[in-house]
């Protein structure tokens, strides 16, 4: 059995649960492993302590890489920007002795050694990699019958060492398309949705850069977008509602690429409590089922 | 560093003891000697004490949005000493050292016009450059009360160090967690003393919630 430790970082677990649902449900299904992390802390996010204290982003990240280190297990992530942190904490922590002795010396007070021996990986590689698209495949049950959009998310692209960076989103492309959805094209997949300039700018996050991609969305004739990071999910969920302020109405639904995966296996919306979403999630969930069974 | 820079060192070493912080000299003739705000007066008169050849230059004040950094400068022997101490902006005060340096006086009252910095213990004082009727909240030289995050990064930051989550959980999601079948909150450090304790230390050790400006005992940042 495949078996990693699973860290479900800040967003999933306190603003949308219903991926945490979701991902335990489909991880079950097909015989994954997940065991919680316990006592971890944000992974920490990536922008204001990375830019203010490298050290500090460092030791955080590498605290939580040591609690998967304790366990024995590589360490799973199922948010892009955890993965991004981690990713990169990890490789300098490996690569850059010097680094990681920095970090030790702080760890030690506290009882903690990384010895660098955790691999971290997106839950989309463990799926594509690790379980394989032919046993997901044989998963599916209820095939879905929509036309989606794929946002992968800027940090989904992050690749260690001049790799190929569009090798997870492919991977996330093709888990997609095994639940019998149509993806379509809608030219702007690359561009960011703008949560990180939330924090600076908002009017410039909102109508530069979330804006083109709902319209472009829509004009595709997508009936809901597929994504696997929950912070960009907050960013097309509530920045539709905000956009309302600005006289500019998109009623769009976002769903993660677990929930996705857990109702294509025939798991009923109602048990994946889709309303933790702030969009019409569970509407487009009820009607996929209403499609399925009539 | 030269024979003086190191001599010059040494003595506030000796007069300093702990209160002295961290000494530099970068440069010939050029010395800086970081030390904690309570030994200013310490200090001056140590250097007063030491050196006959004492020159007062003149005090730089600083506002960095979240602290005060007061620079005493002095000639000593060709060289030039420059003490360096650094005070929350929030105490809003700067110890006299007219009565152990008459030449610092006028300075004084200089900072508290352009600056609004309280100088209890000043013999004298009073608006120097500034019209008596000055009002007090609109000091030329003072910034807000402000640190290095714009606004809508500081909930962000404040939530990451004090719970060690950016996203707080809510009595009601707690709720909404349970009815869903799930335990009130994931595994996080915050659900338990000992890992709290220990992320926190992390923070303290590293320079992040000095850089944001967290204040360890309201447990939130010192600005809004």
């Amino acid at each position: 059995m495949v078996k990693y430790a699973s860290f479900l970082g800040c967003q999933i677990p306190m603003r949308i649960p219903s991926i945490e649902i979701a991902s335990k449900k489909v991880f079950e299904k097909i015989g994954l492993e997940a065991v919680d992390l316990q006592g971890y802390s944000c992974c920490p996010e990536p922008v204001i302590s990375r830019l203010l204290d490298k050290t500090a982003w460092l030791a955080t990240s590498a605290r939580n890489l040591v609690l998967a280190e304790e366990l024995g297990l590589d360490l799973m992530t199922l948010c892009n920007g955890c993965y991004e942190t981690l990713l990169e904490a990890n490789e300098i922590l490996k690569h850059e002795p010097e680094e990681r002795q920095r970090v030790n010396d702080i760890l030690k007070t506290y009882g903690r050694e990384y010895k660098g021996l955790v691999n971290v990986k997106h839950a989309v590689e463990v799926l594509y990699e690790d379980v394989g698209p032919e046993k997901i495949k044989e998963h599916v049950t209820k095939p879905m019958k929509i036309r989606v959009a794929m946002h992968y998310g800027c940090h989904l692209y992050r690749e260690p060492n001049g790799g190929d960076i569009t090798r997870k989103p492919n991977m996330m492309k093709e888990l997609t398309e095994l639940t019998g959805v149509e993806i379509v094209d809608y030219g702007l997949e690359r561009l960011c949705c703008g949560y990180p300039s939330m924090q600076a700018d908002e009017e410039f996050s909102l109508k530069q850069r979330l804006l083109p991609k709902l319209k472009n969305i829509k004009e595709a004739g997508a009936d809901a977008v597929v994504l696997t990071c929950p912070a960009c999910t907050i960013q097309f969920e509530i920045g539709q509602i905000l956009l309302r302020e600005h006289g500019i109405h998109y009623n769009i639904p976002c769903i993660n690429l677990m929930e996705l995966l857990a109702l294509s296996f025939g798991i009923p919306s109602k048990d994946l409590h889709l309303e933790f979403h702030k969009g019409p999630t569970s509407q487009l969930a009820e009607k996929i089922e209403g499609d399925v069974n009539a | 560093m030269t024979g003086k820079e190191r001599e010059i060192v040494e003595c506030m070493r000796r007069e300093l003891g702990s209160d002295l912080i961290d000494a530099k000299t970068p440069r010939e003739r050029r010395v800086f000697l970081r030390i904690k705000p309570t030994a200013l007066r310490k200090a001056v008169n140590a250097l007063k004490k030491n050196y006959s050849t004492l020159r007062f230059m003149t005090i730089s004040a600083v506002d960095h949005g979240l602290d005060f950094e007061f620079l005493h400068h002095f000639h000593v022997d060709g060289a030039v000493v420059t003490l360096r101490s650094v005070k929350p902006k929030e105490d809003n005060t700067l110890e006299s050292i007219t009565d152990i340096i008459p030449a610092a006086n006028f300075i004084e009252r200089e900072i508290t016009d352009l600056f609004g910095v309280k100088i209890p213990n000043h013999p004298k004082p009073g608006n120097l450059i500034l019209t008596k009727d000055w009002p007090d909240d609109k000091r030329p030289l003072r910034k807000p009360l402000e640190g290095a995050l714009p606004p809508q990064a500081r909930p962000v930051a404040e939530a990451l160090i004090s719970t060690s989550c950016v996203a707080p959980i809510s009595r009601y999601m707690e709720r909404k967690r349970e009815e869903a079948g799930l335990p009130k909150t994931s595994s996080f450090a915050f659900t338990n003393e000992k890992d709290m304790k220990e992320f926190h230390g992390i923070m303290k050790d590293t320079s992040l919630s000095k850089k944001v400006g967290f204040d360890w005992k309201k447990k939130k940042l010192r600005y809004r």
